[in-house]
């Protein structure tokens, strides 16, 4: 039997290591190899029976009573539970009313499938920057990219972080659009009181087993701001004979993670908070920006970099991004890029050959770019200065884990010497110059 | 399946850890498709979350897309049709037309999961669509062929499918026009695939009942 249960426990940290060399100039790592596994999702034995106890019930009813329960914790009217976060988010856009050759304006910094949906939809993405601050699509950028075809704009809660839906919300009542979310990442997060997937006309969700709220594999949900946008969805896959029906076992899976999910959210809070703490304080790192009032869910933490503050304003900030992504990682803290170019330059977007022949985007050439990363500098500046951190926050880890991983961050920063010294050893390129990454 | 060997699958998965179709160490997946290859003779498989999913797979795994006509297999369901439709996809038969179908579709439930060797055998399209979903186990379903560039084509039809995952999610593609423009998520759960492993291969060693009861 293998087990995801860690072999040993991570020591606690000791001042002393914070000064030690390098790892990745022989020195000890930080998170030392054998400790390095986080556990995600956390299975427990509660579970493992509430599963056991779906097998006894009707299908269609463990699939109902997981989205009513859920539906009532995010506080939307309806709800859709699918098979996946793309599925959702394409009934969400069904819902709202999106028809075949619409323009759907969505930001050019978030997963894939966001853009995808758009095109399942039949309707055409129209990408746009992001603020430059909180990473969400910006809504001056959206405002400007309306024309008379757009029927929606669809902001990504992108990272946790709730959108400006205030503003957002004030261009598409301006321009009579609907707005739907994308609350693929922001499972709890909010604005005021108000949780993510309650804000627009129609959202859609993905709870894939990687999300802070995770299903039995793979799933998704979607919530709907009237009765009518949820018929709408309900009529369309009945019409069209697709199948985005929920699993009984994933959504049993979901039953039991619900009742822990204000619980997680809790230890996430904390460790971003304890590490925004420790980033601040070392210059070099500055945790994520969180607006007043807004409640983000962590499910990635971003990092920005300021070079400047440990005198290496002279190198680009892309080669000390780079630097820095390799010390952290030896110290057993993988600090991602998650995405290096705009969606926009991904191979599906750059051919646009859709359903095939080019549809939808043939229904309207108008609305179709040739983009290039320039395009999108807020974009592209971020790539180029932040790390990320996945599940390694995510992940409701011990209080020693999330000190080890701010004491490696501290550890890199004291060491700009070290930063420079790569930077003229190694051959780094720009982000967006590798290969475009789906995650 | 019984309800105790369909408890002690998902209490063995989940005590795993592994259930997500994007781990790499995750072997219920390609487990599954051992098996289904195995059975149907074929030698590829691709595992989806849904019938509708299968047949998107078969067609796209083919370059038969919006636009294009397809011969679609006699007695195809109005629901099916419908999907095929939704494509964009016409049906190129005609009524009592002899032609070969792109695909041909197999719907097994715990009654026929012991004959699918058999009736997977009998299938001479370029790729079998199964449905899994009559298993009991949730929307489940996988094409399977002996073309390489048909299975090839269809795993990138999902999004951090088994594809992107050996490229380390890169999209990268050596030969132009092999990724599909439109990309759903139609990954299949490793719980579900776990399950539907286990009741496929339990129909599979059934010894054939005799009058009057089971010889199990």
């Amino acid at each position: 039997m293998i087990t995801d249960f860690p072999t040993s426990p991570l020591a606690l940290p000791d001042p002393a290591e914070t000064a030690a060399e390098l790892a990745e100039f022989g020195g000890a790592a930080m998170i030392p190899k054998e400790v390095r596994r986080t556990v995600f999702p956390v299975i427990t034995k509660e579970d493992v029976f509430t599963m056991l106890l779906a097998q006894r019930s009707d299908p269609d009813k463990v699939v109902a009573d997981f989205a009513q329960e859920y539906r009532s914790y995010v506080g939307a009217h309806r709800a859709l539970p699918t098979a996946s976060g793309t599925s959702s988010l394409h009934l969400a856009l069904i819902g709202a009313g999106v028809q075949p050759g619409d323009e759907v304006i969505v930001p050019a910094f978030t997963f894939i499938a966001t853009a995808q949906a758009v095109v399942a939809a039949k309707a055409v993405p129209v990408f746009v920057d992001v603020d430059p601050m909180t990473y969400c699509m910006s809504a001056e950028a959206a405002q400007a990219a309306v024309t008379e075809r757009t029927r929606a704009l669809m902001p990504v809660h992108v990272h946790g972080l709730p959108a400006d839906v205030a503003a957002l919300r004030g261009v598409s009542d301006r321009h009579g659009l609907a707005l739907v979310e994308d609350a693929s990442h922001a499972h709890s997060a909010k604005i005021g009181d108000q949780v993510c997937g309650s804000l627009g006309d129609a959202a859609g969700q993905s709870l894939m087993a990687d999300k802070n709220f995770p299903l039995g594999g793979e799933g998704g949900i979607a919530f709907f701001g009237s009765d009518d946008a949820y018929q709408r969805a309900v009529d369309f896959v009945e019409r069209n004979g697709i199948d985005y029906g929920m699993s009984w076992i994933a959504a049993a899976f979901g039953a039991g993670q619900l009742k822990r999910l204000p619980y997680y959210d809790a230890i996430r809070a904390r460790n971003a908070r304890l590490l925004a703490e420790a980033l601040r304080e070392t210059g070099l790192f500055t945790p994520p920006h969180v607006p007043e009032g807004h409640t983000h869910a962590y499910n990635m933490y971003r990092i920005g970099l300021a070079p400047e503050a440990v005198d290496l304003a002279d190198l680009p900030v892309w080669a000390v991004k780079e630097a820095v992504h390799e010390l952290l990682t030896a110290e057993g803290v993988p600090a991602r890029e998650w995405q290096n170019t705009p969606i926009p330059c991904h191979l599906p977007f750059r051919e646009r050959t859709g359903f095939g022949n080019g549809y939808p985007f043939t229904l309207n050439p108008a609305a179709v770019r040739d983009h290039r990363p320039a395009d999108f500098p807020n974009i592209l500046a971020m790539l180029e200065s932040t790390v990320v951190l996945c599940r390694e926050l995510r992940s409701p880890v011990e209080y020693e884990r999330v000190t080890r991983y701010a004491d490696a961050f501290r550890k890199v920063a004291a060491r700009p010497d070290a930063i420079r010294k790569l930077v003229a050893e190694r051959e780094y390129v720009r982000p967006h110059e590798k290969a475009a990454r789906l995650g | 399946m019984e309800q105790y060997d369909t408890a002690l699958v998902l209490s063995r998965v989940m005590t795993s850890g592994i259930v997500m179709s994007i781990e790499k160490n995750d072997k219920e997946l390609p487990s599954l498709e051992r098996l289904l290859t195995k059975c149907s003779g074929r030698l590829k498989a691709v595992l989806v979350n849904s019938r509708s999913a299968a047949v998107h797979a078969a067609l796209t795994g083919q370059d038969i897309v919006h636009g294009d006509q397809a011969v679609l297999p006699a007695g195809l369901g109005d629901r099916t049709r419908a999907f095929v439709d939704w494509l964009g996809v016409e049906d190129a038969a005609g009524p009592g037309s002899t032609s070969a179908p792109a695909f041909d579709l197999l719907t097994l439930t715990p009654a026929n999961a012991a004959d699918f060797a058999r009736s997977a055998a009998e299938s001479t399209a370029p790729a079998l669509v199964v449905d899994l979903t009559g298993l009991g186990f949730g929307p489940a379903g996988a094409v399977l062929t002996d073309d390489e560039r048909i299975w090839a084509r269809g795993e990138r039809l999902k999004i951090f499918g088994a594809f992107d995952l050996r490229t380390m999610w890169t999209q990268q593609e050596a030969e132009a026009g092999m990724a599909p423009g439109v990309q759903f998520n139609y990954r299949l759960s490793p719980l579900v695939a776990a399950c539907a492993r286990m009741a496929l291969a339990q129909a599979g060693s059934r010894t054939p009942a005799t009058t009057g009861g089971s010889s199990r």
